[in-house]
């Protein structure tokens, strides 16, 4: 939009012939106009394919390659045309972001290609239009994985950085096993400790023939009590220690304690050590024997060693409403089957279903298909109530199923592209407030509009934070403070104009215009644009106008634009220091004015 | 009479309810029959041609094509309705709030108020602001604040129009807004004009005190090179 919006600045103009009669004050004189050279054809040929458009349309955007002079040293003097030796399909693209304000992205041009044709032609990427960034973006960062995964598998074997902490390598050993020996048998020896240990979990309660001096068949566990102790103490001993190594490996300790891993390998000790400290009371045996069940949680330690087992976790979490919801909903039809099945078998000599609860059982076991047969109806109405039920079982278990599957599925994807945008978003914006630009002349007009409202409203644009400083001040601010405060660095950065409206479809931001031929003139404000740029790289700095930047906080990207008012008191900030000719406009406090001009 | 009715409603209930039915085991969803076809509504509008638009006015013929070059490529169905137009006079006054003042500059624009402008209407009314004689400018400022078009401009139509000017300012001015600035104008407005001090202001009054202030006169000028 912005070439539209310049476009629309003649009837905004005129309009404001409507302020004249009511205003309070006589007005600025206009801005001279630069003399803009009669609108000409240009013709761009890039290898071969001709390209025609309006000088103005390429001067829309004067910190690229064509809309500046450089373009001047691609001039063809025999053929009075401007020759390029780039891809002319991708160059469509970009004469079309001139032409239309909206840069897009072709979607089947290799990433690489086209980043390097915006950089020749000097346009940021950044602007890309909200239909194709997101594309761009996935594509760019592909690449970029792509590129750093290659370099990666070369410089795998000799990873080796000396200046590393000792706490640093073991950290790396841990989470990376294949970085050195060490780690690979560290990991291997824990993979086979945490299997024997579960093995020997489940191989303890199988019955191993009758004891010595007794009748009936005990467990391997109590026949050979000693050596499963032995075994038990061996793996806790290492589970123990590798633990602890962890936690003083770990670069956050605190988010270590708190992490789900670190959280099972606690609770799958915890039992051996609990053990050990109780004594054999009768009372909490029982407890204790509970507390050997979470022992089987050891075999979540191996998720460590298996992508597939975290990848399943991290799925089930994120599906966890739809899940929920599937409870819910069978809960509901299992609660209304089985109320119906009591009622009618309620009148059936000898019916196993002697409450409700005990027809849950039935309903399960029938909605599920598994039909084990203990429970089975007698009575006709029972029947058919019972084939209704295993009919609508099939739906209600069946159904949800693939409708779960694409939910994790879409949530996986959506919350990664949630993920991947928000991070854009941030990175986006700032380089859309860069890249933003319009032309100049527009920029003075639509200055010298502004400034003619202030004028016929006898009011002036303030900074937000001057606005609030009057407000909550009665009297005139003192001069000390008040020049601190407008000048130190608004955290908004001003509500200049122009920089709000970021948001919207926004034609500038950041104006490099220079108040040119009003600095001689005594009776006008002079304006001098201080802009504070985050990034100072980028071309746009070096086309700008403004002569000088005063450096306030780099950290915040804030615009300001500020206005020094010609006071009788020595200006904050005047690049031209001795140009405050006193106006005796300025009535008020000391306060330095930052007008939005 | 009330048993035939009461007949006829069962028996259309009767039919829905076999519909109904008859929808269910065939499987026929309600969506399928209904055969919705979005009539595209654009309307498509041309200006006249060019030389007609230069004798109708003070451009040039590059200037025209320049107008409408930037018209056309913003409105592409040749009419600007009120809504892009606040839209686009919102975007040169960011700080504010300018819908008050752009639907009164609407339906100044607008002569035959049809509800949306034309390219003729835009450029005719640019050609008298930005190139006609003063009269003419004076003649259309009037036009702008009588908002009901009746040749007076009343004390109540002078407040709407200034409180939308001043809307055009946002919050962030200095010194702060009152409530009685505005009021205070509009009491200065009609001091200067008001010659016969009857509450109202005519178009007389107004060409008369206008063309005798140097610094409106003045200031009438100062968009001559706008195009």
């Amino acid at each position: 939009m912005a070439a539209g919006v310049a476009a629309w600045l003649p009837f905004a103009r005129a309009a404001a012939i409507g302020w004249m009669p009511v205003a309070s004050a006589p007005m600025p004189p206009p801005p001279r106009d630069k003399r803009r050279g009669q609108d000409g054809l240009i013709i761009l040929n890039v290898s071969g394919t001709r390209f025609q458009t309006w000088r103005n349309t390429l001067e829309r955007y004067p910190d690229t390659l064509l809309g500046s002079t450089e373009r001047d040293f691609f001039f063809h003097e025999e053929t009075n045309e401007y020759f390029f030796d780039r891809d002319p399909d991708i160059f469509r693209h970009i004469l079309n972001f001139y032409r239309t304000g909206k840069l897009h992205y072709p979607r089947h041009e290799c990433i690489s290609a086209y980043d390097e044709e915006l950089a020749f032609f000097g346009i940021i990427p950044e602007i890309i239009g909200d239909c194709c960034y997101e594309e761009y973006k996935d594509r760019r960062r592909e690449n970029v994985e792509r590129i750093q995964d290659d370099e990666e598998n070369d410089n795998n074997k000799d990873m080796v950085l000396p200046d590393m902490s000792f706490r640093e390598t073991m950290w790396r050993a841990f989470e990376n096993p294949h970085t050195s020996t060490m780690a690979l048998v560290f990991y291997y020896v824990t993979g086979f400790f945490i299997a024997v240990s579960v093995m020997a979990n489940v191989v303890e309660t199988v019955p191993c023939g009758s004891g010595p001096n007794r009748a009936k068949e005990v467990s391997c566990g109590e026949r050979y009590v000693l050596a499963f102790f032995c075994l038990d103490t061996a793996c806790v001993m290492i589970f123990t220690v590798e633990y602890l190594l962890r936690l003083i490996a770990a670069p956050s300790r605190y988010k270590f304690v708190k992490s789900v891993m670190s959280i099972i390998d606690v609770v799958a000790i915890m039992p051996y050590y609990i053990g050990l400290v109780m004594t054999d009371n009768e009372d909490v045996s029982g407890a204790f024997v509970t507390l050997r069940v979470f022992r089987v949680f050891r075999i979540f330690k191996f998720s460590r060693h298996s992508a597939g087992l975290r990848i399943l976790g991290y799925t089930l979490k994120s599906c966890a409403s739809e899940l929920g919801f599937l409870l819910f909903s069978l809960t509901m039809a299992i609660i209304i089957f089985a109320t119906v099945m009591f009622y009618a078998e309620k009148g059936s000599s000898a019916s196993k279903f002697t409450s409700i609860p005990a027809a849950f059982w039935y309903t399960i076991v029938t909605m599920t298909t598994l039909g084990y047969g203990d429970m089975v109806p007698k009575t006709i109405i029972g029947k058919v109530v019972g084939s209704v039920c295993s009919l609508s079982g099939v739906l209600v278990i069946a159904l949800p199923v693939p409708v779960i599957v694409s939910n994790f599925s879409r949530i996986y994807h959506q919350s990664q592209r949630a993920e991947k945008r928000r991070a854009q978003k941030a990175s986006k914006q700032t380089g859309q407030a860069l890249v933003c630009k319009s032309n100049p002349t527009f920029e003075t007009q639509h200055h010298h509009l502004l400034h003619c409202l202030e004028k016929t409203t006898n009011h002036e644009f303030v900074d937000e934070q001057t606005y609030e400083t009057s407000c909550m001040e009665v009297s005139l601010a003192k001069p000390s403070m008040s020049r601190s405060s407008s000048l130190s660095s608004s955290p908004h950065g001003l509500s200049s104009c122009c920089t709000r409206r970021n948001k919207r479809k926004s034609f500038n931001v950041p104006n490099s215009y220079m108040a040119d031929g009003r600095r001689s003139s005594i009776q006008e404000l002079s304006t001098i644009q201080i802009r504070e740029r985050p990034m100072s790289n980028s071309r746009s700095c070096l086309n700008a106008k403004f002569e000088e930047t005063v450096h306030l906080n780099s950290e915040e990207q804030s615009y300001i634009t500020a206005a020094v008012i010609s006071m009788p008191t020595p200006p904050v900030t005047t690049p031209e220091g001795g140009d405050s000719a006193s106006s005796p406009n300025f009535l008020q406090s000391n306060i330095v004015r930052v007008s939005a001009l | 009479m009330k048993m035939s009715s009461r007949r006829r409603r069962c028996k259309r209930q009767l039919i829905k309810f076999t519909q109904h039915i008859a929808r269910l085991i065939t499987g026929t969803l309600s969506s399928d029959n209904e055969d919705e076809e979005q009539e595209s509504t654009t309307v498509r509008y041309h200006p006249e041609n060019l030389e007609q638009l230069q004798s109708q006015t003070h451009f040039s013929r590059q200037e025209l094509q320049l107008l409408y070059r930037g018209f056309k490529n913003d409105c592409p169905s040749g009419v600007v309705n009120e809504d892009t137009f606040k839209n686009i006079y919102a975007l040169f006054f960011p700080l504010g709030d300018s819908s008050k003042y752009a639907q009164f500059l609407f339906n100044a624009f607008d002569k035959d108020k049809n509800g949306s402008l034309s390219f003729e209407e835009l450029v005719c009314d640019l050609s008298v602001l930005l190139r006609g004689s003063t009269e003419e400018k004076l003649n259309w400022a009037f036009n702008l604040y009588d908002i009901n078009n009746d040749g007076q401009i009343t004390k109540e139509e002078m407040l709407d129009i200034l409180k939308s000017i001043y809307d055009l300012m946002g919050k962030s001015i200095h010194p702060r807004l009152k409530e009685e600035a505005v009021r205070q104008h509009v009491r200065m407005f009609f001091q200067k004009m008001d010659m016969n001090q009857d509450g109202v202001v005519t178009i007389d009054e107004f060409i008369d005190c206008c063309q005798k202030d140097e610094n409106i006169m003045q200031s009438l000028k100062i968009f001559d090179n706008a195009v």
